[in-house]
C-alpha cells in the first residue's frame, strides 16, 4: 500500500470530508472519516482539524515527507443521503483494509475503487423537483393537523408549503444568506396565512402559521451543535449553536415584522 | 397512563408520521431509512403525549420523549451503518418548539409583554431540554460503546 502517492491520498481524504461537510455532517464524523481514508490507504500518522467553514489536513509518510492541505467550505446544504452513503463507504474501507485480520482474509479496497465510488456519490441524484415540492406541502399541512387544525386549514397549509418551497428553492440560487432566507420564508408564511384568513374566512390562522414555521426550524443545526459539543469539538459546537440561534431569530423577525405590518395596514 | 391512547392519540401519531415522512424526503433520505425516520417522528410525538398525560409536566415529557427517540436512533444508526444524527435530526422535529416561538412573537406584537416573556422563556427551556436529552443519550451511548470494546 505504501506505493500510493501521498498527495493523491490527501486530496481524496479532503474530498471525502468536503462532501460530508457540505451535506450537513457533524465535524467529528468528518474528522473520523478522513482519518479512516488516510489510515486505510496506509498513512497512519495523520491529523485533521475540521470546522464548519474549512478543513485542515496534514499527513506524514513513513519516510518523513509531510503533506498539508486546506480546503475552504463555501456552501452548506442538507443532504442526509450523501452523508449516509459516504459513511457506508468509509465503513467498508475500514472493514476491508483492516487491521487485526490477516491480509489473506480480506481483499483491500483499491484506491481506484474508493475514488470511483466517491465520484458516484458526489453525482448522486436528489429527488426530482416536484417530489420535493409536494413534500414541502405535506410537512406544514400535517403539522397544522397535529397542532389541532382542521382539514380546511390543512388545505391552505399544504398549498402554502408548496409555494414557499418553490420560492425558497429559487432564492437559494441567488445565494442569499441564511438569515435573510429564513426571515423571508417566515414573512411569507404569515402573509399567506393571513391572506387566506381574510379571503376564505373562518380560518384559525395560528395553526397554519405554526405548521409553516416547521418548514424552517433549525433541527439539523440544533442536533449537530449538541452532538459536536459532546464529542469535544467545541469550536464547531459553538458555531452550530450560533447558527441555530440565528435562524430562530430570523424566523421570529420575519414573522414578527409581517404580523406588525398586517396589523398596521389591514 | 395508557388511557390517552385513544382514537385521537392514534390520529396525532399518524399525522406526525406523515409530516416527518415529508420532512425526511425534503432532507433527501432514500430507501428503507425513510420508513424508520418517520417511525421515529411518530414515536417522539406519541411518547411526548403519553408522558404528558402521565406526569403533566411539559419539560419532563419532552426530556423523556427525546431520550427515548435518541435511544431508538442509536439502534437504527447501528442497524443501517449510517451516522446516528441522520435519525435524530428527523425524529426530534415534532418536539422543536416552533409554536412557542410564534405565540411569544404574537403576544409581544399585541402588547402583552409579560406573556411574551413567559412564552419565550418556555420556548428556550424546551429547546434546552431537547439539547440536554440529546447530550445525555450520546454520552451514555459512547460510554456503552467503550465498555463493549473493553470486554
Amino acid at each position: 500500500m505504501q506505493d500510493l502517492n501521498i498527495n493523491k491520498v490527501a486530496e481524496l481524504a479532503i474530498e471525502t470530508g468536503q462532501v460530508v461537510l457540505e451535506s450537513g455532517g457533524e465535524t467529528h464524523r468528518v474528522e473520523e472519516m478522513m482519518h479512516n481514508v488516510c489510515s486505510g490507504f496506509g498513512f497512519t500518522s495523520n491529523e485533521s482539524y475540521v470546522t464548519l467553514t474549512g478543513i485542515f489536513l496534514s499527513i506524514k509518510a513513513s519516510d518523513g515527507q509531510i503533506v498539508t492541505l486546506i480546503k475552504r467550505i463555501g456552501s452548506r446544504a442538507v443532504d442526509l443521503d450523501k452523508i449516509s452513503a459516504v459513511s457506508r463507504l468509509s465503513h467498508d474501507l475500514m472493514n476491508r483494509n483492516c487491521k487485526g485480520k490477516p491480509k489473506t482474509v480480506c481483499v483491500p479496497m483499491s484506491f481506484e475503487e474508493y475514488s470511483n465510488r466517491l465520484q458516484t456519490i458526489k453525482t448522486r441524484k436528489q429527488y426530482p423537483g416536484w417530489v420535493k415540492y409536494v413534500c414541502g406541502g405535506i410537512t406544514p399541512g400535517f403539522f397544522c393537523l397535529l397542532f389541532g387544525g382542521s382539514w380546511r386549514e390543512f388545505a391552505v397549509a399544504f398549498i402554502m408549503g408548496i409555494i414557499i418551497t418553490i420560492i425558497l428553492r429559487n432564492l437559494t440560487k441567488l445565494q442569499l444568506n441564511a438569515f435573510l432566507l429564513n426571515a423571508v420564508g417566515a414573512g411569507l408564511v404569515v402573509w399567506i396565512a393571513k391572506m387566506s384568513g381574510m379571503y376564505i374566512g373562518q380560518m384559525n390562522t395560528d395553526k397554519i402559521i405554526i405548521g409553516g414555521i416547521f418548514l424552517l426550524v433549525p433541527g439539523l443545526s440544533m442536533t449537530n451543535a449538541i452532538r459536536d459539543t459532546m464529542a469535544g469539538d467545541l469550536v464547531a459546537g459553538t458555531a452550530r449553536t450560533v447558527e441555530a440561534l440565528f435562524i430562530s431569530v430570523a424566523i421570529a423577525t420575519g414573522a414578527g415584522a409581517m404580523l406588525k405590518l398586517w396589523k398596521l395596514l389591514v | 397512563m395508557l388511557e390517552v391512547m385513544d382514537k385521537l392519540w392514534w390520529m396525532q401519531v399518524s399525522y406526525g408520521f406523515i409530516a416527518i415522512l415529508g420532512f425526511s424526503i425534503r432532507s433527501n433520505i432514500k430507501g428503507w431509512k425513510l420508513l424508520f425516520t418517520s417511525i421515529g417522528g411518530a414515536l417522539s410525538w406519541g411518547l411526548y403525549l403519553l408522558f404528558l398525560a402521565w406526569s403533566s409536566s411539559l419539560l419532563l415529557s419532552v426530556f423523556l420523549a427525546t431520550l427515548a427517540v435518541c435511544l431508538y436512533s442509536e439502534f437504527m444508526g447501528r442497524a443501517f451503518k449510517v451516522p446516528v444524527a441522520v435519525f435524530v435530526i428527523c425524529s426530534i422535529i415534532p418536539l422543536v418548539p416552533g409554536s412557542g416561538l410564534y405565540y411569544s412573537m404574537i403576544a409581544y406584537i399585541d402588547g402583552r409583554t409579560l406573556e411574551a416573556m413567559r412564552k419565550m422563556g418556555e420556548t428556550m427551556m424546551i429547546a434546552g431540554t431537547i439539547s440536554v436529552a440529546i447530550a445525555v443519550m450520546s454520552s451514555v451511548a459512547n460510554i456503552f460503546r467503550k465498555m463493549l470494546r473493553m470486554f
